[in-house]
């Protein structure tokens, strides 16, 4: 979770939505990326996602079964992954997401149980060096999404 | 198209049973069928009801003053909605209001004994919970008790059978053809198995409504890359238009959030079908700095968004994010469908953003 604060830290220097993520395998970091909505014009890219498909492709390029190497994967994320993630995360189905701070606006388990709709679930806990997580996000939203108009940019924008 | 032969012959009769199931469903698009709207449960659940102790006036010359005492003694806070009186009957409290070791008489008399002898009698009653939101709640409403209603023109409408005017709801038909007819296509090209396309893949049309025309379409590819249903990769083919985009495709160079493999096959099949193109945009540009800046494109908003399928729920959520204005789809997936099967996405009011979903093709 170290880990994933530094790459979220990394995010807000270059005024992304400061989220981390790492990915470990059997105990071992394999992925880890940060929020990158605003480079990309693609607000689906979050450190999750960005995660999923550098493992995805791994799992590819080395002729090994994604569905058989994510169910022995574990999430660390600064924090609570929101509901696209949470659903994406569910469909892979990863051994265990651990998150640093609750997230209220989108939460994938705050703001809408997503676990509900699917058949396999992950082991979810939370409030890991939360306050180290908010401070960041904190930070960023003091400050302007520059990419966001003026209009949504009052309204907290997407983590 | 990059196979040798022509892949028609090659699957003639594969093709023609495959491909006449997507010919059915375009069949039954092209009708003057209104679309419906997709909204709260409210809408359809009967009106809810809650239990409230009424009391019957003695003398309608007391009715004034009895209600402006009990407006202060026994304000009726969250029933703001309802008529205090309905000709003698006055609402009191509801029945869970007061310690129910009380009779209603006690509680009168030690709340506001000034009322203790106005009261013929005490009976319960049920009374609408909520403030009517549409005009038909309203109607069942004040049949049970009479209430306040501020009508919402926009809601009534959208709630009616005829919201779209029947040239718009022609253009939202001929979108969703585009949709299927971009199945079929893949269907035909990539040798994808029609009956497998319907019940797990998905195809998406995003349309500027305002330069009617197609902004970015995709056709599923979550076989080789799970994370990648039409509605995600749109997304980021939308995301191509504004010089962004994270993952890899064969997009035309002109038309820069369409693959260039169907392009020629729309243009064919609709040849009124306009497509975005990056330079749209400078030669919309009308002169000063502010208006530029307000047309410039931020993600999917104010852009119509079209699929075969209702999405799942990473979809829809993913449409959230990006903020797209209005989301059409032809066919329920019952199995994971975040817009109406097993939830409705576009309802959860602590979310950011809000589309409005339609759906009622066929
Ligand atoms: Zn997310
Ligand atoms: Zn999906």
């Amino acid at each position: 979770m170290k880990r994933a604060l530094v790459l979220a830290s990394e995010a807000l220097a270059v005024q992304e939505v400061p989220v981390g993520c790492v990915f470990t395998h059997n105990g071992h970091i394999v992925a880890e990326s940060r929020n990158s909505v605003n480079i990309t014009h693609n607000p689906t890219r979050h450190a999750e996602m960005n995660c999923i498909d550098f493992l995805l492709d791994y799992c590819k390029k080395n002729n090994i079964n994604y569905e058989n190497y994510f169910k022995d994967v574990n999430v660390f994320v600064t924090v609570e992954p929101c509901i696209m993630c949470s659903a994406a995360l569910n469909n892979l189905k990863v051994k265990e997401v651990v998150y640093g701070c609750a997230n209220d606006r989108f939460g994938g388990n705050t703001v809408l149980n997503v676990s509900d709709f699917y058949e396999h679930n992950y082991i979810l806990s939370g409030n890991v060096l939360a306050d180290e997580a908010m401070t960041l996000l904190k930070l960023f939203y003091k400050g302007t999404n520059p990419n966001a108009p003026d209009s949504k940019v009052k309204k907290k924008t997407s983590t | 198209m990059t196979e040798t032969e022509p892949p028609m012959k090659k699957f003639k009769h594969l093709d023609d049973s495959s491909t006449e199931i997507f010919e059915k469903y375009i069949q039954k698009i092209d009708s003057n069928k209104n679309l419906r709207a997709v909204l709260s449960d409210d809408f359809d659940q009967p009106l809810k009801l809650i239990k409230v102790f009424v009391g019957h006036i003695k003398d309608v010359k007391d009715i004034s003053r009895t209600i402006l005492k009990l407006n202060e003694k026994i304000p009726l806070k969250e029933l703001q909605h309802l008529k205090r009186v309905r000709r003698k009957d006055v609402i009191l409290c509801p029945i869970n209001f007061f310690n129910n070791t009380l009779s209603i008489q006690d509680f009168i008399e030690s709340s506001v004994p000034e009322l203790k002898d106005i009261f013929e009698f005490f009976k319960q009653a049920e009374v609408p919970l909520n403030p009517p939101k549409i005009d038909r709640h309203y109607q069942e409403a004040k049949r049970i008790w009479s209430c306040n209603f501020h009508p919402n023109k926009y809601l009534d409408k959208l709630v009616g059978d005829e919201f779209f005017p029947l040239c718009e709801l022609r253009t939202h038909r001929m979108y969703m053809k585009v949709a299927f007819e971009v199945a079929k296509w893949y269907t035909i090209n990539k040798k994808i198995d029609s009956i497998n396309l319907l019940i797990n893949l998905n195809t998406t049309i995003v349309v500027d409504p305002k330069l009617q025309s197609i902004v970015a379409l995709s056709f599923d590819n979550r076989q080789e890359h799970p994370m990648q249903h039409s509605t995600m990769l749109a997304i980021d083919n939308v995301a191509k238009t504004q010089n962004g985009g994270a993952w890899p495709s064969n997009q035309d160079k002109d038309y820069i959030g369409i693959p260039e493999e169907i392009l020629p096959y729309l243009k064919e099949t609709f040849p009124s079908l306009k497509f975005y193109r990056n330079d749209f945009i400078l030669e919309s540009k009308s002169g000063t700095e502010k208006e530029d800046r307000i047309y410039a494109p931020y993600l999917c908003t104010g852009y119509y968004v079209y699929m075969l399928r209702e999405p799942c729920v990473m979809c829809s959520m993913a449409l959230v994010h990006a903020r797209a204005k209005r989301v059409f789809f032809c066919i329920d997936n019952k199995k994971c469908g975040a817009l109406k099967s097993k939830t409705k996405l576009q309802m959860i009011t602590s979310l950011n953003h809000h589309f409005e979903v339609f759906t009622g093709f066929i």
